[in-house]
């Protein structure tokens, strides 16, 4: 209505005091956009490693971790002894193996290290290969079924094949080094995974691994290999939330199964948390403090502009009264100018950080931890919007309702 | 609409004013500003108030256009008892009963002519038609067709002065208040506002209330009441200017 003209030219009236204004709420929305926004991404941080969280399951007293593979079996089950006992939604074996091309001249080319586990739980258990791009998902799905099918077969990264200059379908053979000297592995290339965290990663079937372990005694006149007892060096245990982790855990360690050598169980979320706990103040800082400072001084700021401008125009609000306007006409007029010019200004800002931070930046480069860059949530928009919204109708609701309360037998009096 | 009213045989007091008294309180002292005033104004008749400053004028005034409540006593307008109306009620009233013309014009800076008269329209239930019509039609009334785009700013104070008369006759009310309209006025410019609320006595058919020290003023009323120290000292029929 003809109302919000008479908002406009008033905002355009004291153009200056509008613009800075503005100005203080843009800054001010910036901060809060980005304070707002570092809360949001470690939130979302952390939470994501709380749920469908990573436990790993290792030797209690001794580094490297070394357990006996007949430990597997109960660990892939969480140590569950009773119905009620929480189970794993899944899990995963690591047993290492390090080898060697040439046996003759040892070089970091011709080393490799590999992991012997169920093919199958490659693409559900290795971080990042559960979200792959649908062309390179294929090709692993078709790699795994191929690597599970073929005994001797191994997955390589891509730094093998440049190493060892092969190709897949290619054959080589690994001589054991250091622990696992008398293990010799002949493998064939069934597959690469894809490009990137992989590319040093070789992984072959466990059948394969734990048959050779055997044959090293009947070779050697029933003398097992040292290794023999000792071949599984950790478990991957997936877990629906911290609850299970919590209980699992209990399991596991108190389980009679796992007394020599006794196993420990943790989280990788747990190293965030406590992480985060070093922050927990300045996070708490952030949100509770600075943040809420930020929206004050805005309101603060906005209340001051908004109560001038209103001192200014008693008279002008005082004669709308006169000519019938009601207190709520007046409220609204005096609050939509400020809203008005609080909430876009907010919005603005918010869009501009965005796309400055997102789109120009490419994220707001922030090392710390396992964190790499920042981005702005889109919800900012709404926060910005809405910051700005709040902080000028806080800060003019007090400056507004003295206005629409204005008598306006007083203000025309002489004594006024 | 503006429109002449039909002439009633006898002229009917439009305001009536019963043994009004105003104080107001300043801290514990109390400040008798009106004490017990009656008076009763005729249709269409153009009264002038006169009196020393602080006699109460304005706040007279403002009672009768219903801009703030008597302590005691009754003000009745147009057969409506205002005295005893709320605030909102007094506001709503106002819009359509009330036109107010002020000694220093009190229009919105930031607004045209034509927005200015518009305002009062804007509480009223019409059509963007209708209330284009009135607007063009007051101004017409008050001389400035062709000033309608012109922001306040741009107006002599006697331009200004037509467009504040102009936004309170825009609604069409029974009575005009105006509190020394010419007070900030040069001489000729006085002569002309005082002659175009004449003119729209005439045509329109208002009862105007004129609070002015100026006794040229005073004398184109139909009677002047003189008011000191809150009472009524003698009212005498002024010369008719027409
Ligand atoms: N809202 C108010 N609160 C307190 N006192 C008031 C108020 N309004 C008016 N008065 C007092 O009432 C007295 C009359 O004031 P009023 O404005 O009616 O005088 P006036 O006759 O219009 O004077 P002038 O000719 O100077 O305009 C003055 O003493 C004034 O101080
Ligand atoms: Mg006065």
């Amino acid at each position: 209505m003809k109302l919000g003209i008479l908002i406009f030219r008033n905002l355009r009236r004291n153009l200056l005091r509008s613009i800075l204004t503005s100005l203080g709420t843009v800054v001010l929305v910036f901060v809060v956009t980005l304070v707002w926004s570092i809360l949001a991404f470690l939130q979302a941080a952390t939470e994501e490693k709380t749920r469908n969280l990573k436990a790993i399951v290792t030797e209690r007293w001794s580094i490297p971790s070394r357990l006996p593979f007949s430990y597997a079996a109960t660990l892939a089950e969480g140590a569950a002894r009773s119905p009620q006992d929480v189970r794993p939604l899944d899990s995963m074996n690591w047993q290492f193996y390090g080898g060697t091309v040439d046996p003759e001249k040892i070089s970091r080319e011709s080393l490799i290290y590999a992991i012997a586990s169920d093919p199958r739980k490659i693409p559900t258990m290795l971080d990042g290969l559960e979200s792959l791009p649908p062309d390179q998902e294929e090709q692993l799905r078709k790699d795994v079924e191929k690597l599970a099918a073929t005994r001797q077969g191994v997955i390589v990264g891509r730094n093998h094949l440049t190493a060892l200059n092969k190709r897949i379908g290619d054959r080589f053979k690994l001589f054991g080094i250091s622990t696992y000297m008398g293990i010799d592995l002949e493998f064939e290339i069934v597959g690469a995974f894809p490009p990137g965290r992989y590319d040093g990663l070789a992984a072959f079937n466990s059948d394969y691994y734990l048959n050779e372990l055997d044959a090293y005694a009947r070779r050697n006149n029933g003398r097992k290999h040292p290794l023999a007892e000792h071949s599984l060096n950790l478990v991957w245990l997936k877990l629906a939330d911290t609850d299970a982790f919590n209980r699992v855990a209990e399991q596991i360690e108190s389980s009679p199964s796992f007394n020599s050598p006794a196993v420990k169980c943790e989280t990788a979320a747990s190293g965030i948390a406590s992480f985060l706990d070093a922050f927990r103040d300045l996070i708490w800082g952030m949100r509770w403090l600075l943040a809420p400072a930020c929206v004050a001084t805005l309101s603060l700021i906005i209340a001051n502009a908004i109560s001038i401008s209103i001192r200014e125009r008693r008279l002008e609000l005082a004669v709308l009264k006169v000519l019938g306007f009601r207190p709520w006409q007046i409220l609204t007029l005096v609050l939509g100018e400020s809203v008005l010019l609080g909430s876009l200004s907010g919005l603005a800002s918010a869009v501009a950080t965005y796309a400055a931070v997102n789109w120009w930046m490419q994220g707001l480069k922030f090392p710390i931890a396992f964190f790499d860059a920042f981005f702005i949530p889109s919800d900012a928009m709404v926060w910005g919007f809405c910051v700005g919204a709040a902080a000028s109708l806080a800060g003019s609701f007090l400056p507004a309702w003295s206005a629409c309360r204005v008598k306006v037998a007083d203000v025309f009096s002489k004594v006024a | 609409m503006i429109s002449p009213m039909p002439t009633p045989a006898k002229r009917e007091p439009v305001v009536r004013v019963h043994d009004v008294h105003k104080y107001f309180r300043r801290g514990s002292e109390r400040l008798d500003v009106l004490k017990g005033l009656t008076l009763e104004v005729p249709d269409r008749e153009f009264l002038g108030l006169m009196g020393p400053s602080g006699s109460g004028k304005t706040t007279l005034l403002n009672l009768i256009a219903g801009l703030d409540t008597p302590s005691e006593g009754e003000i009745w307008v147009a057969d409506q008892m205002i005295s005893g109306m709320s605030e909102s009620q007094l506001a709503r009233w106002r819009t359509r009963n009330v036109g107010f013309v002020f000694q220093f014009y009190h229009l919105l800076p930031v607004m045209t002519a034509y927005e200015n008269v518009e305002l009062p329209l804007l509480l009223l239930p019409l059509s963007a038609r209708q209330r284009r019509e009135q607007v063009k039609t007051a101004l017409e009334l008050v001389g400035l067709s062709d000033r309608l785009h012109h922001r306040p700013g741009q107006l002599s104070g006697g331009q200004q002065q037509r467009v504040g008369i102009a936004r309170a006759i825009v609604t069409d009310p029974a009575i005009l208040v105006a509190d020394e309209p010419t007070g900030d006025l040069d001489a000729r410019s006085a002569e002309e506002i005082l002659d175009l609320l004449g003119e729209l006595r005439e045509s329109l058919e208002k009862t105007i209330l004129l609070v002015t020290h100026d006794p040229r003023a005073a004398r184109r009323t139909d009677r002047v009441l003189h008011l000191d120290k809150g009472v009524l000292v003698e009212s005498g029929v002024a010369d008719r200017a027409e």
